[in-house]
């Protein structure tokens, strides 16, 4: 175990690194992309060992307690934005609100305790690990869509216009951030039907009105409702941008809060 | 007239209502989950709406015509809405125990269903073989396996191990394996007048959720004598410390009170009542399963599946035409 927990003290120092690196590339106006990539996709190799470690080692994936959510989501979330920094050139300096975002989920990891659970029967099934992947791509393209969000909120508060003049228009940006709401909506939607099927495998019914089915089904109809919201009344990107933070917020709560006061046997978190 | 009738069905099928009952979804769902009303017929009128204002729009809107994956997408959450209807209507969802030994002959302890479920749970007959549970250290449940024994309609005999994720499939319903399990002494009842003996078993409250209230108070059949019943385990049953195994305990005495006298007994030991005697034939153990029906579950899936290929048809389609850099009015 020791391993896995120095690999995974060895990944957080280079998120932190990356994410300081930056802010500090947005705040002076330089761009070290390049490096920045180079370290996130180091630090996603070393964390994704130590997830790997793990996994050998307990013969199940990161599912389970509380430390092993965070880490997967940590590795998931900044592995789709890496892939997002790699292929839209344009909007990279979002990382600057990307990672320091994820610092938060990063220091609640370190915090929580590593030692192994229990694997209930119920969670040893293939559709489990689907429905988990599923949900990881959901929060990850809203992850995204938070960071173009964060621009355009930060413009329309007068804080960032200089410091992200390099970035696209708001209009532009709300057009790709919705773009990834889309993706979040489609994964979303794959991730409650793959969750039906594991729960009527488990416990003998696909939907149960389960605390943790009813947050989700209703950040699918927040999420549904911020994209039909774009599409009939065309709002400003503001108000785009609003949306996306209430699904991200609502998202969060629904993932990491509800878990802690569930009671049923449907506890795990994405 | 038809012209009134069109302005109607765009009102119906227009975006901002839309938006409206995505509202109502939002309070409906938020309502059923803060109080104890049925969600089901709370969710009645946002679903409704909902299939009023889909149909509607998907008859008058041009945008269907032109983008094939938009149809698709709302045609299958149209079917979807439907199916959730009929599913609602049919479906059955309860629980049951059976002791090892006995035969399920379709009685539920609990159940809920529609108003339409077709009730032939008396077709999905099963014999209750043994069952094995395993114990992790901390008392933390692991497999179950759950032998049992059917006879399909043509008279053939099957049997199967079902548990975890494996239901047995009956007559289209399902039976699941839950954490509900527990001790049921048996008893076998000789009428003094004569007649057949009557054999019976009496589950005791689920094992270990109510480790220290394994007592029960019930009637022998065909009599109006009360009993009050305890089962005092003289081993440990589930160890904490270690790998365990769910089984009726072989140490233990079964407490008995009836006409204000107390009894122990243990296996083969009987009590004499004026119009006969109950003997205690032994200490089985009883399995509790989930049932659920609901025929609709495949075309669900179905519906689901398309819904989503559709939403993504539509918006690859919608994607690629345009670049994201690329100036518009959206």
């Amino acid at each position: 175990m020791e391993h896995e927990i120095q690999l995974l003290w060895l990944a957080v120092v280079i998120y932190v690194i990356t994410g300081s690196l930056a802010i500090f590339a947005v705040v002076l106006g330089k761009r070290p992309e390049k490096t920045i990539l180079g370290l996130l996709v180091l630090a996603l190799l070393v964390h994704g060992v130590s997830i790997g470690l793990r996994w050998a080692r307990l013969d199940h994936g990161p599912y389970l307690t509380m430390f092993e959510i965070l880490s997967s989501n940590v590795f998931s979330l900044l592995f789709v934005f890496a892939l997002a920094y790699w292929h839209y050139r344009a909007i990279r300096p979002v990382a600057a609100i990307v990672l320091p975002l994820m610092f938060i989920m990063m220091g609640w990891l370190m915090l929580s305790n590593p030692n192994p659970g229990h694997l209930p029967p119920t969670y040893d099934t293939t559709w489990l690990v689907i429905h988990i992947m599923f949900g990881k791509v959901f929060l990850g393209a809203v992850l995204v869509a938070v960071g173009m969000a964060g621009v355009v909120l930060l413009r329309a508060a007068g804080i960032g216009e200089q410091k992200f003049a390099r970035l696209p228009s708001d209009r532009r940006l709300d057009d790709l951030a919705y773009r990834f709401m889309a993706l979040g909506f489609i994964f979303q939607s794959l991730m409650l039907i793959a969750g039906a099927i594991w729960a009527q495998d488990a416990w003998g019914r696909y939907w149960a009105w389960d605390p943790l089915e009813t947050w989700s089904f209703i950040n699918w109809i927040v999420l549904g409702f911020a994209l039909h919201f774009r599409i009939t009344l065309k709002p400003a990107p503001l108000w785009g941008a609003v949306l996306i933070m209430a699904v991200f917020i609502l998202a969060f709560l629904t993932f990491f809060g509800v878990p802690f006061v569930s009671q049923t046997p449907h506890q795990g978190a994405i | 007239m038809f012209t009134n009738m069109y302005t109607w069905l765009l009102r119906l099928a227009s975006l901002k209502l839309t938006l409206v009952i995505f509202v109502l979804f939002c309070v409906s769902v938020v309502l059923a989950y803060f109080t104890r009303w049925s969600s089901a017929w709370i969710l009645a009128l946002p679903f409704s709406l909902f299939a009023v204002n889909l149909s509607a729009a998907i008859l008058s809107n041009a945008a269907f015509r032109r983008q094939p994956g938009l149809l698709v997408f709302h045609l299958a959450l149209l079917a979807l809405v439907i199916l959730l209807a009929i599913s609602r209507l049919t479906y059955l969802k309860g629980h049951l125990e059976v002791s090892v030994g006995e035969t399920f002959r379709g009685e539920l302890t609990e159940y809920e269903s529609g108003p339409l479920h077709p009730w032939h749970l008396q077709r999905a007959r099963f014999w209750q073989g043994d069952f094995t549970i395993d114990y992790a250290p901390g008392l933390n449940r692991d497999r179950t396996r759950s032998q049992v024994r059917w006879q399909d309609d043509n008279g053939l005999m099957h049997e199967a191990a079902i548990g975890d994720h494996y239901p047995l499939i009956l007559a289209g319903y399902r039976f699941y394996t839950t954490h509900n399990k527990g001790f049921a002494p048996m008893f076998i009842w000789y009428p003094a007048a004569g007649g057949a003996p009557q054999q019976g078993t009496i589950h005791l409250p689920s094992y270990p959720a109510h480790e220290y209230q394994q007592a029960l108070s019930w009637n022998i059949p065909g009599t109006g004598h009360e009993i009050w019943t305890l089962l005092e385990i003289d081993e440990v049953v589930l160890d904490e410390t270690r790998e365990s195994e769910f089984k009726a305990p072989e140490k233990h005495r079964l407490v008995i009170r009836y006409n204000g006298q107390r009894r122990e007994l243990r296996p083969g030991a009987s009590i004499l009542f004026e119009d006969g005697r109950l003997k205690y034939a032994g200490l089985r153990v009883w399995m509790g399963y989930a049932v659920f029906y609901d025929w609709t579950i495949p075309w669900l899936l179905g519906a689901c599946v398309l819904t989503v290929l559709g939403m993504a048809w539509h918006f690859w389609r919608k994607f690629s035409a345009r670049p994201w850099q690329a100036e518009s009015d959206n």
